[in-house]
C-alpha cells in the first residue's frame, strides 16, 4: 500500500514551458526587429505584459513541476504539491465520480493530457486532483483504472493497446479493447445557429476589437485612423453611425462566436461506453483544445433540459445530466452533456441517456391549476404597484409629475411574464422519473429517477393555502439538491409523491390507519405527554414488511390521486 | 379559502412543552444587543433623541411581542415523528412546512445540546441525508428522547446498507 511509489508529472512540460517563455517573448522581438518600434516607447507595453506574463507562468508552472508527486494506490489517489504550502491532497477511489482529460494546443502538440479526477464529497462540496500534465497513455491509464477499478497492471497493457489501435480519427475518444462503445450523439453544424445568437457576442466583438486596437498600437500602425477613413462618417449622420456601428460589432461577435463554437465543438461526439466493470457516459470535443469527460453511470439520476425564454422561439435548450458529486456551477460543467442545440434532439438524447421507457421527456406534462396563474398576476399586480409608488415618490421628489407612468407601463410585460411562468409549469410521473418543469427566464425540465429522491419536503405559504396550492420538493444527493413540483393543486402532494416513491408519505396521510408500531423515539421511561406516549414495542426495529397492509389500503381508499 | 388541502396528518409528537421556555429566553437574549445598541446611542449622542428614542421604544415592543407570541406559536407547529421506515416533521405557520426523510437515506444523526437548552434539559436532533438542502432539525426535543431517539435512529441508519445517494 504505502509501498507504492509516487510518481512525477511528465518531464515534457520543462520543454512546453520553455517553448512557452519564447513564444510569449517573440512579440516583442518581432515589434522591435520587424516594424521598428521604439524599445522604451509607451505604445509597446501590450506585448511587454505578454512577454512578462508569459515568462512568469512558464517559470511558475516548471516550480509547480517540480514539486508535484502522485500515486495511485489500491485505496486512494494521492498528490503533493507546492511549494511554500505543501498540500497533500487525498480521494478516496469509490468517491471519484468523472475523470476528466483536457489538452490545450501545447498539450497536444507534445503529447500530454490534463487529467482532473473529481469526486464529491458530501454536503455538494467537491475534492479535485488535477495532473498537469501526463502522457496521452497515463491518461488513458488513469481514466480506466480510477473510474473501472481495473487493477494497475491489467489496464496498463490495454491503455497501450488502446493508443496504438484506437479506431478514432485522432487521439481523442479511443475505445479499450473489450469495451463496446455506442454513440448517442454527434455534433451538427446547424446547431451553430443556436450558439451565436448571444448578447455575449458583443462582448466578444469588443474583446476582440481591443485586442486588435492594442496590437495593431504595439506595431506602431494607426487602426483608429484606419476605420475613420473607411466611411464617410459626417456625411452618414449620428442615427446611422450607431447602428451601422452595432451592426458591424454584431457581425465580429457572431463570427467570432461561430468561431469558437466550431473549435470548442469539432467532432463532438457522447458515447456510452460499455466496460466488463460497468459504463461510463463519455463527451470528447475540441480542436485545439481537446476535452474528454468520463461519467460514471452509477451515479446517473436523471437529466436536466432548460430552454432560455428568449430563445424558445428557436427551440434553443441545454442539456444536463442530474448526477451526485458532479459541480453544477462553472463555465464548463462536467455535467453537460450536449451543446446547445435544438430542444428536439435534447430531448431524444436524454431519452436515450436515461434508458428509461417510456422516455420521461416525452410524457405529456399535467397542468397546474388556474390559482398558480393567479398567484403570479399576483406577483406581477405587486411588482407593478410598488414600482408605480416608488417612481411616483421619486417623481415628486424630482420635480418630474410624469415618471410614475413607467410604472404604469412595466405592467404588460409583467403580466405576460406572469402567463409564461405559469405555462411552464408542469409535472408527471413516467418511465420511472419525477418530471417537473418550471422557470420563466430558463425553462427547466428535470427528469429525476424515483430511487434517487432521498425525502420530501411539502411548503404552503399562506397565500398558497388560500389558493388551495401547494410546492412538492424532491430532495436527492445529486444536482442541485432539489428538485420541486412548485405550485401544484394541494391535495395532488401526496398522490404525486406515492406514484414517484410508492410507500414513503403513504404512512403520513390524512385517515391512514396506523402504521406499525412505532420503533424509535418511545419510551415506557420518558415522561410522556410530550413524546405523545402510548407507544410500545420497540423490539419492532427495523422491519420494512410491517407496514405493508397501510400502505396497501391507503392506496385504494385515503389518496384518490394515487390512482390517476 | 380552496377546498383543496395537504392530504398530511400531523405528526404523532408535539416538542417538549418546555421548549416554550427555551423559545423565549433565546428570544430575550436576541433582542439584547440591539436594544443595548440603541440605549447607548441614546445615552451618548443628545442630538439624536428625537429619533432614537421612539426606535428604540418600537424595537422594546417588537421584541416584547416576539417573545410573548412566536414561543407558544411554535410549540403549536412544531411536530415530529419516527417510524422504522421515515422521520418526519412539520414546522412553519406562515409559510407550513412538511418533511419526510427516510431510515435507508439518512447519513448522520447529531445531536446538539446548546447552553440554553441545557438549561432547560433540551437538545435538537439534526438528522442529514445526502442532499445538500436535506437536513431535518428537530428542536426542542426533552433531552432524555432526544438521546433515545438520536440512538435508535444511529442504530437503524447503521443497519441500513449503501451509501444513501
Amino acid at each position: 500500500m504505502s509501498g507504492v511509489p509516487w510518481r512525477r508529472l511528465d518531464s515534457r512540460v520543462v520543454w512546453v514551458d520553455a517553448a512557452r517563455s519564447l513564444l510569449s517573448l517573440a512579440p516583442v522581438g518581432l515589434a522591435v526587429t520587424v516594424f521598428g518600434v521604439e524599445p522604451g516607447s509607451a505604445t509597446l507595453w501590450p506585448v511587454l505584459t505578454v512577454a512578462v506574463v508569459g515568462v512568469t507562468g512558464a517559470a511558475r508552472d516548471l516550480l509547480r513541476w517540480s514539486k508535484t508527486r502522485y500515486r495511485v494506490t489500491e485505496e486512494r489517489v494521492e498528490m503533493r504539491t507546492g511549494l511554500l504550502f505543501r498540500t497533500h491532497r487525498s480521494v478516496r477511489r469509490e468517491r471519484i465520480r468523472s475523470v476528466e482529460a483536457t489538452a490545450l494546443l501545447r498539450h497536444r502538440l507534445a503529447g500530454l493530457r490534463v487529467v482532473t479526477v473529481g469526486a464529491g464529497l458530501s454536503g455538494g462540496g467537491q475534492a479535485v486532483v488535477r495532473l498537469d500534465a501526463v502522457t496521452v497513455e497515463t491518461a488513458g491509464r488513469l481514466r480506466r483504472e480510477l473510474l473501472r477499478g481495473v487493477p494497475d497492471e491489467a489496464s496498463a497493457t490495454v491503455g497501450a493497446v488502446a493508443a496504438d489501435a484506437g479506431p478514432t480519427r485522432h487521439d481523442g475518444g479511443q475505445v479499450a479493447a473489450g469495451d463496446s462503445a455506442s454513440v448517442l450523439a454527434r455534433i451538427r453544424w446547424s446547431w451553430v445557429v443556436h450558439n451565436v445568437v448571444n448578447w455575449w457576442a458583443f462582448v466578444m466583438a469588443a474583446g476582440l476589437l481591443w485586442g486588435a486596437y492594442w496590437t495593431a498600437q504595439s506595431f506602431g500602425l494607426d487602426a483608429a485612423g484606419t476605420v475613420a477613413g473607411l466611411v464617410d462618417w459626417r456625411s452618414l449622420g449620428a442615427g446611422r453611425t450607431v447602428v451601422l456601428g452595432v451592426a458591424a460589432a454584431g457581425a465580429l461577435g457572431v463570427l467570432g462566436m461561430a468561431v469558437a463554437f466550431v473549435a470548442e465543438y469539432w467532432d463532438f461526439r457522447l458515447l456510452r461506453v460499455r466496460t466488463p466493470a460497468g459504463t461510463v457516459l463519455r463527451t470528447t470535443h475540441g480542436l485545439f483544445k481537446t476535452r474528454e469527460v468520463d461519467r460514471d453511470d452509477d451515479r446517473l439520476r436523471g437529466v436536466e433540459i432548460a430552454e432560455p425564454v428568449l430563445w424558445r422561439w428557436m427551440g434553443t435548450a441545454d442539456t444536463n445530466v442530474i448526477t451526485t458529486g458532479l459541480k453544477v456551477w462553472s463555465m464548463t460543467p462536467a455535467t453537460t452533456i450536449l451543446p446547445r442545440g435544438p430542444v428536439r434532439v435534447a430531448r431524444a438524447v436524454a431519452a436515450a441517456v436515461l434508458e428509461a421507457d417510456p422516455s420521461p421527456f416525452a410524457a405529456p406534462l399535467r397542468r397546474h391549476p388556474r390559482a398558480a396563474l393567479r398567484r403570479r398576476v399576483g406577483w406581477a399586480v405587486l411588482t407593478v404597484v410598488s414600482a408605480t409608488g416608488v417612481l411616483a415618490v421619486s417623481g415628486d421628489a424630482l420635480g418630474s409629475s410624469r415618471l410614475w407612468l413607467g410604472g404604469v407601463a412595466l405592467a404588460p410585460p409583467a403580466l405576460l411574464a406572469a402567463g409564461v411562468a405559469y405555462r411552464s409549469l408542469g409535472h408527471a410521473v413516467s418511465g420511472g422519473h419525477l418530471v417537473v418543469r418550471s422557470g420563466l427566464v430558463s425553462r427547466a425540465t428535470a427528469a429525476l429517477r424515483g430511487g434517487a429522491v432521498v425525502g420530501w419536503r411539502v411548503r404552503q405559504s399562506v397565500w398558497q393555502r388560500r389558493l388551495g396550492l401547494a410546492t412538492l420538493a424532491a430532495a436527492t444527493a445529486a444536482g442541485h439538491g432539489r428538485y420541486a413540483a412548485i405550485d401544484v393543486a394541494a391535495d395532488d402532494v401526496t398522490g404525486l409523491a406515492e406514484r414517484v416513491l410508492p410507500g414513503l408519505l403513504a404512512p403520513f396521510v390524512v385517515d391512514s390507519p396506523r402504521p406499525g408500531p412505532s420503533a424509535v423515539g418511545v419510551a415506557a421511561t420518558a415522561p410522556g405527554r410530550e413524546t405523545g406516549g402510548g407507544l410500545s414495542s420497540p423490539s419492532a426495529g427495523f422491519d420494512p414488511q410491517s407496514r405493508v397492509p397501510g400502505r396497501e389500503r391507503v392506496e385504494k381508499g385515503a389518496t384518490p390521486g394515487a390512482a390517476r | 379559502m380552496s377546498e383543496s388541502t395537504v392530504q398530511l396528518r400531523p405528526p404523532r409528537h408535539r416538542v417538549a412543552r418546555r421548549a416554550i421556555g427555551y423559545w423565549t429566553v433565546r428570544s430575550l437574549l436576541g433582542a439584547v444587543p440591539p436594544l443595548a445598541g440603541l440605549a447607548v446611542a441614546y445615552a451618548v449622542f443628545e442630538s439624536a433623541r428625537t429619533w432614537s428614542g421612539p426606535l428604540l421604544v418600537a424595537v422594546a415592543v417588537l421584541a416584547a411581542g416576539h417573545a410573548a407570541v412566536v414561543p407558544s406559536w411554535r410549540y403549536a407547529v412544531h411536530r415530529w415523528e419516527s417510524t422504522a421506515e421515515a422521520v418526519y416533521a412539520t414546522s412553519g405557520w406562515f409559510v407550513r412546512e412538511w418533511q419526510v426523510a427516510p431510515m435507508s437515506r439518512i447519513q448522520t444523526v447529531d445531536r446538539v445540546r446548546g447552553p440554553v437548552q441545557q438549561l432547560f434539559g433540551l437538545a435538537t436532533v439534526t438528522v442529514t441525508t445526502a442532499s445538500a438542502h436535506g437536513a431535518m432539525r428537530l428542536v426542542g426535543l426533552d433531552a432524555d428522547v432526544a438521546a433515545r431517539t438520536a440512538g435508535q435512529l444511529t442504530e437503524l441508519v447503521r443497519r441500513t446498507p449503501g451509501d444513501a445517494t
